[in-house]
């Protein structure tokens, strides 16, 4: 096949993604009987509008969320390392911050700074225990990543609902952080900055994929394990800093949404909304390819927003919201995988 | 079943892998097809298995002709492929392997074990053949792992057998039980395709012989009316390489050296082992797959930590270093499983010939590579060991069998270290390269480094050895010396250790 007919027949499985999510989307709103129109425009409307694009800002303060998740995941994958605990270092990271923002004293910056690095310590540390559980106690990293979620989330229920409690809210929440450590928001908007520390990590970890000699060899512990260790290099030491890595990042996100949106630590305010599990999606779904990764976040904050504003906007009731949400994600993500297969696929057929 | 292919093409996107092939396969032959790797055998018979799509030619089968969309199709219509890299799955049973996807299925849904029992009883004893059912495929030898490959085809009823470098692995008993088989085979009307580039057994064994070079076919005819010679000639395009000269042995001071060394394995324990290599030396080591060498290389490398003895280099201990720290002091590693452990094959070209490379400051600017001197000494090693390759840049993925071997070879004696290891380092590689690297090890020798070539090939042992030692049920079970090594005693020495008393040391 030529590289334009290549070209073309991607253009045109891409045509017929877009047909199939619309023929599904009619079928829906054809069932509850909403208005077509109307749904549409609210899922774009809920995804990038809004009365001075605010929902387009809620889109951005998901998706920063997201991204940083992603990125966190996306270091460990591809190093060979399958750390699905991003959820366990996101709330060790949550609550770290929170706390350290309530208790510890001194000038405001200072100690936003120092609950932000703390956040960031914690979540290294639940990702290196998971390191040290696969390489000196022989639990396998998936097991143990996934495992240590449970206690990282029980244990921050138990604080914010005992001995940290805000009592008189009458939720099973933390006090509020002092709001002179608020994350500013931009101008005129209710998102915060944040977004610009995950940017900043985002962009690094993409440096670090393509550039540095720490990451060349991650990559090359990924892709074949074996030959790493023949070869020689750190696998040790290359898994830990990996996963310490990944566990800060996660760490930091936690603290981006202590400080950014909710401002105290909520019960479950990590957990529910999945942020580390759609993190996880959004890396599979673009092959952890570095530089596609905030994009791939971004598609899946504006898919869940957009959902939620055909609700709003058309009556759509929410599960129909959550179905059409999942068509979208399943078929843009069977067309991106597709689409990269045939291009390993392509690569790889030279070797007679 | 007589199978007739016209004019096959395939093509790899730039690349003609088969370029207007004809050829027939008859009933009752074995019909060897030779050629260097890359040459296009294994593409022109994953064509006719439908692995590979045509780009033309037609594929006949007892005058009908046939199209498959997939193997399937050709499994079913007779045809059968044991692959060069084996395709079994090693938790499961042999029974279980073999009749997988192909399960006598009860009346209530359940897989009939006992009939396939039955069935593939009746038919290994009619040619021969003895294994335990039972067991699980990871525990076998390759030489068995083998056999449960054939006994698959058998099970299909597969009329025309293809059997890709099927004596790559074998020892040469096994390789005398193969091809009694496939005789057994022949007598009943199957035919038998035979991709090799092994010239003595096609001489001994095939009824007819295919030769390939870059694509095409070069020549097809009846064993009788070819010779060995014009073969050799055919498949290289030219004269073969002389037989090797090599300088004149002078041992220097002891480089490796190891004492009482046991290591666990999977039957027990290897060992108790001792021995030197010595600079200036070439130090074969002997013996039938799976008779504790794989653990000695492992164990040696720092893949795997010993039970206990002494490892040494210069006098040095390094059974307790890292592989890194062992790899400074001066060794270096070429791995018998170049696909897995000898290079990342979706990596490229420049990233797996830097990996090994201990001094990271030579491709590094602060944290970051330095990609251009990446580049660069990726492209001496494609320059000075004739890599074959599109770049530095190309995937390892895309280059063939050999010029994957003499990367690797190129990445670990570019290091120049006092100690290389290798470990059967021409596995299904084609003459010119074998050559090329036995010519670099010897290369190595002859400058004063010391060499353990650990190999399951005799020829190879025997042709760049100074000293042999034979390794049989995870002992040492006797030395000769390379000039006056004999066949016949090493292949006593390969089967038990009984023989061999007088010159263990």
């Amino acid at each position: 096949m030529s590289a334009r007919g290549i070209a073309s027949g991607e253009a045109l499985s891409w045509i017929g993604a877009a047909a199939a999510i619309l023929a599904v989307f009619f079928l829906l709103m054809l069932m509850v009987g909403a208005p077509v129109g109307e749904a549409l425009q609210g899922f774009f409307n809920g995804a990038f509008g809004g009365r001075r694009f605010s929902y387009l800002m809620t889109t951005l303060s998901r998706a920063a969320l997201i991204i940083g998740m992603a990125v966190s995941v996306m270091l460990s994958f591809r190093a060979g390392l399958f750390n699905i605990g991003g959820e366990g270092q996101l709330v060790a990271g949550g609550l770290v911050a929170a706390l350290a923002a309530i208790l510890l004293p001194g000038p405001p910056l200072l100690v936003l700074v120092v609950s932000i690095l703390a956040a960031m310590l914690a979540g290294a540390v639940w990702a290196l225990l998971a390191g040290v559980l696969q390489l000196y106690v022989g639990v396998p990293l998936l097991v143990g990543s996934l495992l240590l979620n449970y206690p990282a989330r029980y244990i921050a229920s138990y604080l914010v609902a005992h001995p940290f409690r805000d009592v008189q809210s009458g939720m099973l929440q933390s006090h509020l952080v002092p709001q002179d450590m608020w994350l500013p928001y931009f101008p005129g908007t209710r998102l915060d900055i944040g977004i610009l520390l995950i940017g900043f990590v985002a962009v690094g970890a993409i440096v670090y994929s393509y550039t540095t000699l720490h990451g060349y060899r991650a990559r090359m512990n990924g892709l074949s394990p074996d030959f790493a260790r023949a070869v020689g290099l750190p696998v040790t030491r290359l898994a830990l800093s990996t996963l310490a890595m990944s566990g800060a990042i996660a760490g930091l996100v936690g603290a981006v949404a202590v400080f950014g949106i909710h401002h105290r630590y909520i019960d479950g305010m990590l957990v529910q909304p999945l942020y580390a599990w759609t993190g996880i999606i959004a890396v599979l779904l673009v092959g952890m390819a570095p530089w596609a990764v905030p994009l791939s976040g971004l598609f899946f904050a504006a898919v869940q927003t957009g959902a939620a504003g055909m609700e709003r906007a058309a009556g759509v009731p929410k599960e129909i919201a959550l179905i059409m949400q999942a068509v979208i994600i399943l078929f843009v993500a069977t067309r991106v995988s597709g689409a990269l297969l045939a291009s390993s696929e392509r690569r790889g057929a030279d070797g007679a | 079943m007589r199978v007739a292919l016209s004019g096959i093409t395939v093509r790899f996107g730039e690349l003609m892998a088969v370029d207007d092939v004809s050829l027939t396969i008859e009933p009752g032959e074995i019909h060897a097809i030779l050629g260097e790797n890359g040459a296009g055998k294994t593409t022109l018979m994953n064509a006719l298995f439908g692995l590979v799509r045509l780009a033309a030619g037609t594929i006949t089968i007892d005058g009908t002709e046939r199209r498959w969309s997939s193997p399937q199709d050709a499994i079913r219509a007779g045809l059968g492929m044991v692959h060069q890299h084996f395709m079994l799955q090693d938790t499961m049973t042999v029974l279980e392997n073999i009749v997988l996807c192909a399960e006598p299925v009860g009346r209530l849904g359940f897989v009939d074990f006992a009939t396939a029992r039955r069935r593939l009883h009746e038919k290994a004893e009619t040619h021969g053949i003895s294994l335990p059912l039972g067991r699980q495929v990871g525990a076998l030898s390759v030489g068995e792992k083998q056999v449960v490959e054939i006994l698959k085809l058998l099970y299909r009823d597969a009329e025309v057998l293809i059997l890709d470098e099927p004596t790559s692995v074998l020892t040469p008993e096994e390789k005398d039980r193969l091809f009694s088989v496939l005789r057994s085979f022949r007598a009943e009307g199957k035919a038998i395709v035979l991709i090799t580039h092994k010239l003595d057994e096609v001489m001994e064994s095939a009824d007819r012989v295919s030769v390939m070079r870059g694509g095409r076919l070069v020549s097809s005819s009846p064993l009788a009316a070819t010779s060995k010679e014009r073969i050799g000639r055919e498949i290289i395009g030219g004269e073969l390489p002389s037989p090797r000269t090599r300088g004149e042995y002078r041992p220097g001071e002891t480089v490796l050296s190891v004492e009482g060394l046991r290591i666990a394995s999977r039957a027990g324990s290897v060992g108790p082992i001792s021995f030197e290599v010595r600079a200036g030396e070439i130090l074969g080591i002997a013996g039938v797959s799976g008779n504790g060498q794989a653990e000695l290389v492992q164990a040696l490398v720092g893949l795997k930590r010993p039970l206990s003895g002494e490892i040494a280099l210069f006098g040095r201990r390094l059974d307790t270093l890292d592989i890194a720290a062992r790899r400074r002091i001066g060794m270096s590693y070429i791995p018998e499983d170049r696909q897995r452990t000898g290079l990342a094959l979706a990596a490229t070209v420049s990233e797996n010939a830097n990996a090994g490379r201990e001094d990271a400051r030579a491709y590094t600017r602060g944290p970051f590579l330095n990609r251009a001197a990446m580049a660069r000494f990726a492209r001496g090693l494609i320059d000075r060991y004739r890599i074959r390759v599109a770049g530095p840049h190309a995937r390892a993925a895309t280059m063939s069998g050999g010029n994957k071997q003499k990367l690797v070879v190129g990445r670990e004696l570019a290091r120049a270290t006092p100690l290389t290891i290798a470990e059967n380092p021409t596995w299904g590689v084609d003459i010119g390269a074998m050559d090329f690297i036995h010519g670099e090890l010897m290369r190595m020798r002859d400058e004063g480094h010391a060499v353990l070539l650990v190999s399951t090939e005799l020829d190879e042992i025997l042709a760049l050895s100074d000293r042999i030692l034979v390794m049989y049920e995870g002992r040492i079970a006797g030395e000769v010396a390379g000039r006056e090594a004999d066949r016949e005693r090493i292949g006593r020495l390969m089967t038990s250790r009984a023989e061999a008393l007088p010159e263990v040391a």
